[in-house]
């Protein structure tokens, strides 16, 4: 493997735009990021899109072909992955596999999504039986995605004492990091109390500790370091790279399955424990090193306990951490200085670009009003439907 | 009351011989690991021989965590009257964990690791007039813990 380097990045605004077409929002962030990188389309060697069952292409999500065709129609390699929510890290991932081996200099990964409204809903064409979990799930009990992570999180208070308070202060601290960010669709502070009071979806969690859903697009374009040394500026490389999948065993109340198994000694939420180890041993770092966490906020219980999961604090420690202001921008471990995913809304495929185009904003020194001082280290970790999990670690 | 008919949400779900309601499962004898729904083999990395067989989950567990939902899932999910209800889940003897609904309980008495057990209740009427049952976890009181398990809302 040879080193890889980020060369340009860029992001559309998350927010609902119906009037604007899937691929304008792909095209949009495509255009930023490679003038970022101070290249043309006819550079682009090869680029993978992140796709999801909601819309795009010929009905399996965004198409990398369509997004070239559109503008560059060259014969590159174009791939299209899937993963849920961890789409866009695994683009990312197959994108630097791509410059890594060697096959070309220059690759780009894009996410773009315009999200249906409401809870999600279960897709066309499966089977109506109980081989499927995603429609067991639905018959049987009628379990929302919300219903999961509230079972984690009652599970939570009643393991470590966390209260109500501190998980709307973990939704109040993205809230406020996102107040600074262009591209957040949610930019208002908010307060403890207001978040208490927004409507419980799934108790013991209220609307405004949940993610929304959301429309956006983001890109990055990879390349090797003669590349990067060409375009100049601070040379951020992808130090660590890894995707994964869940581990048996695994006690994470796992959307859209309705049992799990107990008593081993699995990692919860295995898929992203896994991608993440992955990436400290690629890059050769501990969870000391690193200097800030993009992680996906799905609900205030994730600000909690991923930071734990991930190595960063001991089990139960996060709230204190949270409280003594040690998970803000200024902290020991700044969480989400984007305003992560609850201050976003969750465009599920862009989703894991956008995080690693917040990492190399941030060890450039381009973020304008929630910049991380001196960080040098940053980290992503993204979760998908089906036990998918991203990781990937960025240092200058 | 007239008898009515009743079919279960989906075949190979759950059983209510003998008025006892039990979950459907598979456990794999190879290395002792119980699935719930059933499974096409077992899950285990390390287990070779793979030697599964159907298997009666339940009807006692301990609740694990709880959840009260408060907006209606979108279709597939059917309910005659919606109203907020309350998700659990709940821990069985056989090593795993099986979501589900809760019944005959105030959201504000649940505790975590106080005793349920399974019963089985109509969701909806079908088109044709009969009951669509589910299974469900009900609290176990502790006065009435030898009553018999499908007293009350079994159909």
């Amino acid at each position: 493997m040879r080193p890889v380097y980020v060369l340009g990045v860029g992001a559309h605004p998350w927010g609902k735009f119906p009037n604007k077409p899937q691929l304008q929002l792909a095209l949009d962030a495509m255009g930023l990021a490679l003038k970022d990188a101070n290249l043309e389309w006819n550079d682009l060697q090869a680029l993978v899109a992140a796709s999801s069952r909601f819309e795009g292409g010929m009905g399996w999500g965004l198409h990398a072909n369509e997004i070239v065709q559109a503008v560059a129609e060259k014969g590159i390699p174009a791939t299209n992955v899937g993963g849920g929510c961890a789409a866009g890290g695994i683009a990312v991932h197959s994108a630097f596999s791509m410059i890594a081996s060697g096959q070309c200099e220059v690759a780009a990964a894009v996410g773009a999504e315009r999200m249906p409204k409401g809870f999600i809903p279960r897709p066309p064409g499966i089977p109506n039986d109980i081989t499927d979990s995603d429609y067991l799930r639905w018959v049987a009990m009628g379990a929302t995605n919300p219903a999961y992570w509230a079972l984690e999180t009652r599970r939570r208070m009643h393991d470590f004492g966390t209260t109500e308070e501190t998980l709307a202060q973990a939704s109040v601290l993205m809230h406020h990091n996102a107040v600074a960010n262009p591209l957040a669709r949610y930019r208002k502070e908010c307060t403890v109390a207001e978040v208490l009071a927004s409507p419980v979806v799934s108790d013991p969690l209220h609307i405004l500790e949940i993610c929304a859903v959301s429309d956006g697009a983001a890109a990055v374009v990879l390349g090797s370091e003669e590349q990067a040394r060409k375009r100049g500026g601070p040379m951020v490389q992808v130090a660590g790279c890894a995707i994964a999948t869940g581990q048996f065993g695994d006690p994470a109340v796992r959307i859209p399955t309705v049992s799990m198994a107990a008593g081993h000694s699995t990692p919860h939420t295995s898929e992203v424990v896994g991608a993440v180890h992955a990436a400290y041993a690629m890059a050769g770092v501990e969870p000391k090193d690193i200097d800030l966490v993009e992680l996906a906020d799905n609900t205030a219980w994730h600000v909690l306990a991923w930071p734990e999961f991930f190595g960063f604090f001991e089990p139960g420690q996060s709230d204190w951490m949270l409280r003594k202001g040690e998970m803000a921008i200024d902290g020991r471990l700044p969480v989400n200085p984007s305003g992560g995913f609850l201050s976003f809304g969750e465009a599920t495929t862009a989703q894991g670009v956008l995080q690693v185009c917040e990492i190399a904003w941030q060890l450039r020194g381009q973020a304008e009003g929630r910049q991380v001082q001196g960080a040098r280290l940053g980290m992503t970790a993204v979760l998908g439907l089906g036990a998918n999990g991203a990781s990937v670690i960025l240092k200058t | 009351m007239t008898s009515m008919q009743s079919v279960p949400v989906a075949q190979g779900l759950f059983t209510t011989q003998d008025g006892e309601v039990r979950l459907i499962g598979t456990h794999c004898r190879s290395c002792n690991t119980s699935y719930f729904p059933q499974a096409l083999s077992c899950r285990n990395p390390l287990c070779r021989d793979k030697h599964i067989e159907e298997t009666l989950l339940g009807p006692h567990g301990t609740l694990y965590s709880y959840t009260r939902q408060t907006y209606q899932p979108p279709a597939l999910f059917r309910m005659d009257h919606w109203e907020p209800y309350v998700i659990g889940l709940i821990e069985l003897p056989q090593g795993i964990r099986v979501m589900g609904m809760l019944t005959a309980c105030e959201p504000d008495t649940l505790r975590i690791g106080m005793a349920v057990e399974l019963t089985a209740q109509a969701l909806y009427h079908d088109e044709e007039g009969r009951e669509v049952l589910t299974y469900k976890f009900k609290p176990v009181h502790t006065s009435a813990a030898q009553a018999p398990t499908h007293s009350g809302a079994i159909a």
